[in-house]
């Protein structure tokens, strides 16, 4: 089903890039196997995923510094693997920047106006784009007397100022502070809504990936795993390990012993009972799947107040303090869960937990 | 202490034998100059009507040895830093494994000592030697080329040869400290190669180029073995006169206010050259970094 909804969305938004067939290997390691992906323009698009997952060599081959080794890209409509990196309608964010150090904000920002054939003044030009970036008061400082964050700003400025069809960033936020990173986050999008160019961000920080992005692509071991918008991300996993990667959860894993509504949700016989949720599709009975459960779906109830849901003891382990509320991890039946809630408990003490199953999600195994 | 204040520290060691072998002996030359021989007795006498420096400035053979040597140090400085200047880019480029290798290539004539290679040089130049036995065996000429050996081109030759390494090197480290994704930028902001290379790894490599180019100039305008060796008529060097000064002449005095006068030209000639490259903004940019 969610497939379905994604084939959607792609037909509401033009195509601006489709990678058919990719495949790059490093010696022995393949760090990208074969990879099919279509980003939408105007949209903000994510790669995430853990580190040498292939998110970063993905970035490199769209901008043209690697050349994989099968497959091939259209962008624009028009083959992309064969133009040379300085020729593409793209570019690049890097990670930590690559500012040259040798030149003024200015003269980093202009770089691309003052090679060959470009405009004979780029002081508008470059001037409208520090100021888009609220960078104008630092024109003639050097990247080396600038924060961490100014830097990023005059990245950001260089890249788009020669008005790229495509902006890529790299962690563009990783080298920066937390309270920072989440002030960026929120320029970063405004900025993208504003130009209205397509921005692909590679980061292995989730929470950065649900601030900035429309479509968020997860990847592993070279693969795509899951193409989707945040909400589905969270709601719907397709397998084990986005679930576990995107935000925090607990997977109970069982036998699937029965489905119902055209094979949109199922049951799963697992050590905490018979658990009942939505599920992915292509599900059988008999197989082994996954019961997601993300810590809103878990509460502690009082004996009077027990309903039909099923129920069941556990004990509690750790507490976090979290500000507005605790996080509480408890065992149960050998199971770990972790789940938020507002009273202060104790390690030790003993409570009745409840499952909001119409909310949680089944999925597959990690293939 | 302050912490650059104790690091300093460290250099205290080195000041003090530099002071004792350099500034000493420098000060010793200064007063010898203002000494003169008394030929009958066969000893030095003090003189203070600066005869030696008078000497220096008027008569021309001394001027010409040393702009001599300026040239020797400047064009062999020149032809270098062109030849040195891919050399070290490629290295730099290389994998691991290939770059200790060229390392090792790059640094092994320097242990054969500059005699043998001297001598090397000449049964390969020579009229019977090796080029002109390959060129003649192959038909290309009929006469040995003589331009090949006792010719300033055999000088330039060598002591290009000789000085390479000190070029490569600086260079080497400097491209090596050049940040990778500055040139991929460079690239990806729609720079052709040759453009990233002008406006990017040559800026950002111009401390080892600076300090290659210092090198060569004071190794190549100091050298005596080679020009006088390998250069024929056209060897003769300031250096070979003071020797000659030093020791068969015995005027000490002269050789002195020689040695002095050589040394502040090329020292003024290398600061000149030195200061003039660091000043420039990649110079600039990579030496800021040490501060941070």
């Amino acid at each position: 089903m969610d497939s379905r909804v994604s084939a959607r969305s792609q037909i509401t938004t033009p195509l601006l890039l489709s990678a058919r067939g990719l495949v790059k290997d490093y010696g022995r390691s393949r760090a990208v196997d074969g990879v099919d992906l279509d980003i939408p323009e105007r949209a903000f698009t994510t790669f995430l995923g853990p580190s040498g997952c292939g998110k970063t060599t993905m970035l490199r081959i769209i901008a043209g510094f690697e050349r994989p080794d099968a497959g091939s890209i259209i962008l624009d409509g028009k083959p992309l693997l064969d133009v040379p990196p300085e020729r593409r309608p793209v570019n690049t964010v890097f990670q930590s920047y690559a500012l040259f150090p040798h030149l003024t904000v200015f003269e980093n920002v202009a770089f691309s106006l003052t090679l060959r054939r470009r405009s004979p003044d780029p002081g508008p030009r470059v001037r409208r784009a520090l100021e888009t970036v609220h960078m104008a008061d630092f024109a003639d400082r050097y990247p080396h007397q600038l924060s961490g964050g100014q830097q990023q700003r005059v990245a950001v400025a260089r890249a788009i100022i020669a008005e790229p069809h495509l902006l890529l960033l790299d962690e563009p936020l990783s080298a920066l502070d937390r309270k920072m990173r989440s002030h960026l986050q929120i320029e970063l999008k405004d900025l993208q809504r504003r130009l209205g160019i397509a921005f692909v961000c590679v980061t292995h920080d989730q929470e950065e990936a649900f601030a900035l992005s429309d479509l968020i692509v997860v990847m592993n071991r070279g693969r795509i795993v899951q193409r989707d918008d945040p909400a589905t991300l969270y709601a719907r996993p397709a397998n084990a390990f986005v679930a576990d990667f995107i935000g925090s959860a607990t997977l109970i894993s069982g036998e699937v012993i029965g489905l119902a509504e055209g094979a949109t949700s199922a049951s799963l016989r697992t050590s905490l009972g018979i658990l009942e949720a939505p599920c992915v599709e292509g599900l059988s009975v008999g197989q082994t799947a996954i019961f997601v459960l993300r810590p809103d779906h878990v509460q502690v109830v009082e004996p009077s107040l027990w309903n039909n849901q099923p129920s069941f003891k556990a004990t509690v382990r750790h507490i976090v303090f979290k500000g507005d509320h605790y996080l509480i991890e408890a065992e149960a039946e050998g199971i770990l869960l972790v789940f938020e809630d507002k009273l202060l408990l104790n390690p030790g003490d003993a409570v009745m937990l409840q499952i909001n199953q119409p909310s949680c999600f089944i999925t597959r195994v990690d293939t | 202490m302050n912490p650059v204040l104790s690091r300093a520290t460290l250099a205290v060691p080195v000041a003090l034998l530099l002071i004792i072998g350099c500034v000493l002996p420098l000060a010793l030359l200064l007063v010898f100059s203002f000494f003169t021989v008394d030929m009958d007795a066969f000893v030095m006498v003090p003189d203070f009507s600066g005869g030696n420096w008078l000497q220096m400035a008027t008569k021309p053979i001394f001027g010409l040895l040393i702009g001599k040597a300026v040239l020797y140090g400047s064009v062999t400085a020149v032809l270098t830093a062109c030849l040195g200047y891919p050399v070290a880019l490629a290295i730099a480029s290389l994998s691991r494994n290939a770059k200790s290798l060229a390392g090792v290539v790059l640094l092994t004539p320097l242990y054969t000592g500059e005699i043998v290679r001297i001598y090397a040089w000449r049964v390969l130049l020579g009229s019977e030697g090796l080029v002109n036995a390959l060129l003649k065996g192959i038909g290309l000429i009929d006469e040995p080329l003589k331009f090949l050996l006792f010719t300033p081109f055999t000088t330039y030759l060598v002591l290009v040869y000789n000085t390479l390494p000190f070029m490569v090197l600086p260079i080497w480290i400097s491209a090596e400290l050049v940040d990778r994704r500055l040139i991929e930028a460079a690239r990806d902001l729609g720079a052709r190669p040759i453009e990233a290379f002008f406006k990017v790894t040559l800026p950002l490599t111009t401390p080892g180029l600076a300090v290659g180019l210092f090198a060569v100039f004071a190794l190549a305008a100091g050298d005596m073995l080679t020009p006088s060796m390998l250069g024929g008529t056209s060897g003769s060097t300031p250096m070979a006169l003071i020797d000659n000064l030093f020791g068969t002449a015995f005027d000490w005095p002269l050789a002195s206010a020689l040695a002095l006068s050589l040394l502040m030209v090329l020292f003024g000639c290398a600061s000149a050259m030195a200061w003039l490259l660091l000043r420039l903004k990649g110079a600039r940019a990579v030496l800021q970094r040490g501060l941070q």
